[in-house]
């Protein structure tokens, strides 16, 4: 039995090709039926990501026929109409006209061992568009959840994926692929929790409502700010974010009052000439009994004068200075991809040592042929 | 071994803070990004060693060991290190260590001046319950303000730090300054109690008869000790947001605090007579 792992990611696919390969998670187990019932695999797993398609299966076939059979299997998932009924058997694609491109140099196809070097791979976010994210591990889990529920899975998956969850664990004690923040939002974050002993009870004022402060602002509320305060020059669009963000809008002209309550303040408004001085925050820093500030200006040109960090209690960075922690941390992620690629090479080792330990005398002598003659089976 | 005495288990102690305040220089120049036990294990060794002096010396003595200059300084140093260690359990205050190990080294070298530890006579110095509970909660409060002003400098090194965009600042594993900020007030605060107790303690000492108790120079250095670190526990609570200031004057202090006191104890006729 082999592992193979069919896909396409973010690597070499752009989004509007990935997204028709999709899988809607409702039509996961029929698919997965699908599959099975067609003989193609044994036991799979399907992971559908924004970054990914990949099908994992456990296969009797050869690689190079199972390649080919999930490859035409794909397509015509891609191509069969959205009310189809994927649960039925493989017949039910037949006739429809293929409308859409082939995956062609998108797809890439992986056996054993390069398979399962890749599980363990994306179960430790190395595969990621973020370097050693943490989210792939919890959709990777649950996609296996998913198989493992409706029986989709046999011994030879479940070892795979329950030992890539070990590894993803491993690497996370052991290196430090994934230690501190990569994204503008989360350095504010880091460096809220480096002023404040917590971040529950502090208030945040929002000015001007792009993305990446409205980013900010959600990672802030993630972390236990207690209010979001937005204000901008247009009143709606300022209320349309606080609705959306939980807080309060008012009114940019008058934005002054709330600098006594707040504690962290986000600025990302379009306007060409800063908003905030030194002469006009050192009277706001008096009113607020000189409580520490943190300032974070993302606007090009910037919002807020470079002097206001002289303040006594007052901590500026704009969008240089978090962009360069960010670096930093991906270069220090960088840094230990070797070590993590390390620990899994000797993972996918021991996990092919003891599997080959547990093997029947048969399937060895027929690994053995697959690895010598690969297309020596059946044709593809 | 028979003549490897307190003074040489002290010294190997002492030889320990050294080597902790050199690989402290070490993190520091790594941005304290290094949550490593290497520097606690060091202290905890320099610790070990240090008791055992401490307990040598009161056995051979047949008393609690604050009878000279010396074995007061030991019981000052083995507080510091003793807090170091216990609030170093907490990953978040473990650099407490590489900011008191400076401070440990130099009340080491200091202690082992032989002029601080002259022969016992036939009665220690200190004696009586008064007496040890004056010494002790007086060694106590000095520990707790140089433990202070430990937590004062990486308060104003974090500070710094994110005030000049330093990219330690998010990177190393120092607390958050609010954090450190309530640190050093509590052991400031913690040091201004144990020094008031102490200091009502010294009051009701017997005194000999020729003793000028308010003329004194180590009496009127404590009193003006004990009004600098009030008005600093004062000032920071009148303007608590005034951080910065604080965490200086916690440093300057101390540091004056640890310049003047054998001077002052050498010149008190009610402390060497």
């Amino acid at each position: 039995m082999n592992l193979v792992v069919i896909g396409l990611s973010h690597h070499a696919s752009p989004v509007e090709f990935r997204e028709r390969f999709a899988f809607d998670e409702a039509k996961i187990p029929g698919a997965l039926q699908s599959l099975r019932t067609a003989g193609i695999a044994d036991e799979a797993v399907v992971l559908s990501t924004c970054n990914r398609v990949e099908i994992y299966a456990a296969t009797a076939l050869a690689p190079a026929r199972a390649f080919a059979e999930l490859k035409q299997f794909l397509t015509r998932w891609a191509q069969a109409p959205a009310d189809a009924d994927p649960g039925g058997k493989r017949s039910e694609f037949e006739g429809l006209s293929p409308r859409l491109v082939e995956p062609g140099d998108e797809l890439y196809t992986l056996a054993e061992p390069e398979s399962l070097r890749h599980l363990f791979k994306v179960a430790c976010g190395l595969d990621s568009m973020v370097l050693g994210e943490t989210e792939i591990l919890g959709q990777l889990k649950k996609a296996y959840d998913l198989a493992f529920q409706h029986r989709h899975t046999g011994s030879r998956l479940n070892k795979a994926f329950q030992r890539a969850f070990h590894v993803a664990k491993h690497v996370r004690t052991e290196t430090r692929i994934q230690r501190g923040s990569v994204s503008v939002a989360s350095v504010a974050v880091e460096l809220a929790e480096k002023i404040f002993s917590s971040l529950s009870g502090r208030d945040v004022l929002v000015i001007g409502a792009g993305e990446t402060s409205e980013k900010t602002a959600r990672a802030l509320l993630s972390r236990g700010a207690r209010r979001i305060v937005v204000a901008n020059r247009s009143y709606d669009r300022a209320v349309a974010l606080a609705t959306e963000l939980g807080g309060r809008a008012v009114s940019f002209d008058n934005c002054d009052a709330e600098f006594q309550k707040i504690d962290i303040a986000v600025s990302s408004t379009s306007s060409p000439q800063p908003i905030l001085n030194r002469a006009r925050l050192e009277p706001l820093m008096k009113a607020r009994q000189q409580r520490p500030l943190l300032l974070i200006d993302i606007a090009v040109p910037r919002d807020i004068d470079p002097e206001v960090n002289f303040l006594e209690n007052v901590y500026l960075y704009n969008i240089d200075d978090l962009q360069a922690i960010a670096d930093e941390y991906l270069s220090l992620r960088r840094r230990e991809v070797a070590r993590c690629e390390q620990i899994i090479a000797e993972k996918v080792k021991a996990l092919l040592d003891n599997t080959a330990g547990q093997k029947p005398a048969g399937d060895v002598l027929r690994a053995a042929c697959c690895v010598k003659h690969p297309n020596s089976l059946e044709g593809a | 071994m028979a003549w490897f005495s307190d003074r040489h288990f002290f010294l190997l102690a002492v030889v320990v803070y050294g080597l902790s305040m050199i690989y402290s220089v070490f993190l520091w120049r790594k941005g304290f990004r290094k949550d490593d036990h290497v520097n606690y294990f060091l202290l905890l060794a320099a610790f070990a060693l240090h008791t055992v002096a401490m307990f040598k010396r009161g056995f051979s003595v047949n008393h609690c060991p604050i009878n000279n200059l010396y074995e007061a300084t030991l019981f000052i140093a083995w507080g510091i290190v003793a807090a170091c260690l216990a609030l170093g359990w907490l990953p978040f205050l473990r650099f407490l260590g590489a900011f008191a190990s400076p401070v440990l080294f130099a009340i080491g070298v200091f202690a082992l001046m032989p002029a601080l530890d002259p022969p016992h006579g036939p009665q220690p110095e200190f004696s009586g319950a008064l007496i040890s509970l004056h010494a002790a909660t007086i060694m106590l409060a000095y520990g707790a303000f140089g433990l202070g002003a430990a937590a004062a400098g990486m308060f104003l090194t974090q500070q710094h730090d994110l005030k000049f965009h330093k990219l330690r600042a998010v990177l190393s594993l120092l607390p958050p300054i609010q954090r450190l900020d309530i640190v050093t007030s509590r052991l400031v605060l913690a040091g201004l109690v144990l020094f008031t107790i102490g200091l009502a303690a010294g009051g009701h000492l017997p005194r000999p008869a020729d003793a000028v108790y308010w003329t004194d120079p180590k009496v009127l250095w404590s009193i003006f000790m004990w009004a600098i670190y009030l008005a600093l526990m004062v000032g920071h609570r009148a303007f608590p947001q005034s951080g910065r200031r604080f965490a200086l004057g916690v440093i300057i202090a101390f540091a004056f605090l640890l310049l003047t006191f054998w001077g002052t104890n050498l010149l008190s006729t009610l402390h060497h007579p």
